[in-house]
């Protein structure tokens, strides 16, 4: 499903990589945990995934598209295949939850009656049904990353890719939110989790990736979250 | 009875024609709802469009007025060429009609020198004095033809006339010789200069304000896209391609040109309206600027709004390009 073969990404011309020789595979439906430190490389990965960053060398195919043949004016196409979700949420503060939604499907040009029926299901995926009409500041973090996760997930994308989804939330919360991505992960959906949360990556017990200044350092099928400098 | 059938790609072609009409629809809708939504930016971009094109119109406007005033002091310009007073009407005749000859001869008025008596003794009627002194003397006006040229500049066919024409000569007034109305003649090609001028320095100072204005309507519209760098940002990574983010905010800012273009054209021509009366009084030759600006009023209109429309495509797609970039 993702594939990057020794990909390096610099910014600017002679500094230090931000990610150096990076080869990775990720199966369709594997639920994949990227950790590290701030500053290691992985926000740049995802980046390079959304195709927001082009990588310096080194080859990324993410479902079947081959960045480098990849033209400019297909990129959203490609993005309409990518769910991501973010940590500060990211929704349209002036639209209510349902017209979050709807508004990924609006791009996607698909038509009124698609979106009514499509819409009312995702929200009632991801738990938030009866609040439709609500706006984001009426909601708490969880349900406000609810929304941005029924956002990414209403296309039915490959992949998900969930940059610190729980970083600004309470631990309840966001237990909820991994379980929502679990049960997207259940129903076919590749989900990419960056996290900090050692409890999530420890519980979890799914495949952890750690970089570390630009480079994996570990990738473990069952892993749990190393502490950094080797000790496990 | 057969039903028509359509082929795969006719009917994918008609889902394609209906996602396009569907997401302009779409864009519209957003494009509306950006324009209500804050207030302030809304204020300031459509006073500044409302005021570039007031200026324009004002130009224009100014422009036509001027035009038409020189004109109309330019119809009461002619030479005056003075025959002797025992010219009958007869020989005047025949002299009118070799001055009509020429082509560049607007028209031609002949005052005979008892009319110029009369004349004389209308305008001097209040002055007992002048009136008894011209009752005692016998009549030494000459006759007097007044001729209108096409253009006030080129004046070289009638001079040649004046000195050639046989005709003439025989009745040309020895003591007087052909003459435009001196003074107004040389105020009157001081006017055209100007006029040249105005004109020139109108057309300059159109494009500056549409220029200024156009910047600064280029900038209002960015900060209004740079207060949402995010959601752009967000609809960018979400897969919205570039004319779908680009589209509200050029519906806005032609929503912005419309509203403008209506207020501008209103007080443009309540203006108008307005200076009439003072302007006549100074004799500028507004009345025709007004009548055709009234009657043409919605072709007005519609320049106008297109006007706006294309300052507000032009700099929100300006403004909008650094952010697209994907």
């Amino acid at each position: 499903m993702i594939l990057l073969d020794r990909v390096t990404k610099s910014y600017g011309k002679d500094g230090k990589p931000a990610l150096n020789r990076v080869s990775l595979h990720v199966e369709p439906k594997e639920f994949v945990i990227i950790v590290g430190t701030s500053g290691a490389g992985k926000s740049t990965l995802l980046k390079l995934l959304t195709r927001d960053e082009k990588p310096t060398s080194g080859k990324i195919v993410v479902g079947g598209i081959d960045y480098d043949t990849l033209k400019d004016k297909h990129i959203p196409l490609l993005r309409r295949k990518i769910g991501v979700v973010f940590q500060d949420f990211k929704l349209l503060p002036q639209r209510t939850v349902y017209e979050n939604i709807a508004f990924a499907l609006e791009i996607a040009g698909m038509t009124n009656r698609e979106i009514k029926n499509t819409v009312p299901k995702v929200i009632e995926l991801v738990g938030l049904s009866g609040k439709d009409k609500a706006f984001p500041h009426q909601l708490s973090g969880g349900e406000r990353q609810r929304v941005a996760i029924a956002r990414a997930v209403v296309r039915q994308p490959k992949i998900l890719i969930a940059d610190e989804p729980t970083g600004n939330l309470d631990p309840k919360h966001s237990w909820d939110i991994v379980r929502l991505l679990e049960k997207i992960n259940q129903y076919g959906t590749t989900v990419l989790l960056t996290t900090h949360n050692v409890d999530i990556v420890n519980k979890l017990q799914r495949r952890v990736i750690t970089i570390e200044h630009g480079k994996i350092s570990s990738d473990q099928a069952q892993g749990s979250y190393r502490q950094f400098g080797g000790k496990q | 009875m057969a039903k028509k059938q359509a082929t795969p790609r006719a009917l994918a072609q008609t889902k394609q024609t209906r996602r396009k009409w569907l997401t302009f629809v779409r864009m519209c809708r957003y494009g509306v709802n950006n324009f209500s939504r804050n207030l302030w930016l809304t204020v300031a971009a459509t006073a500044v469009m409302t005021i570039t094109l007031l200026i324009i119109f004002v130009t224009l406007a100014a422009r036509q007025v001027l035009v038409d005033t020189v004109s109309t002091i330019k119809d009461r310009v002619d030479m005056s060429i003075y025959v002797r007073t025992d010219t009958t009407e007869d020989q005047a005749a025949v002299i009118k009609r070799e001055i009509q000859k020429l082509p560049t001869v607007k028209a031609v008025t002949y005052v005979s020198p008892e009319q110029a008596r009369k004349n004389f003794a209308d305008e001097n009627k209040s002055d007992s004095r002048t009136l008894d002194a011209l009752n005692e003397a016998t009549n030494r006006l000459p006759g007097t033809f007044r001729v209108s040229i096409q253009d006030i500049n080129d004046t070289s066919e009638l001079e040649t006339f004046v000195k050639n024409n046989a005709i003439y000569k025989a009745h040309a007034d020895p003591d007087r010789a052909a003459s435009f109305s001196g003074d107004r003649r040389s105020a009157i090609q001081n006017i055209g200069r100007w006029v040249d001028f105005a004109e020139r320095a109108g057309i300059i100072a159109s494009i500056v304000f549409i220029v200024i204005s156009s910047l600064i309507v280029f900038n209002t519209i960015r900060m209004a896209i740079f207060n949402r760098k995010e959601e752009i940002q967000m609809m960018k990574l979400i897969g919205a391609d570039r004319n779908f983010i680009r589209g509200p905010f050029i519906v806005e800012a032609v929503v912005y040109g419309v509203i403008a273009a209506v207020i501008a054209t209103a007080l443009g021509v309540a203006a108008l309206y307005a200076a009439k009366d003072k302007l006549l009084s100074y004799e500028v030759a507004v009345g025709g600027t007004i009548a055709s600006v009234t009657m043409y009023i919605p072709f007005v209109l519609i320049a106008m709004i297109l006007m706006g429309a294309l300052i507000g495509v032009v700099s929100s797609l300006l403004a909008t390009r650094k952010y697209l970039k994907i």
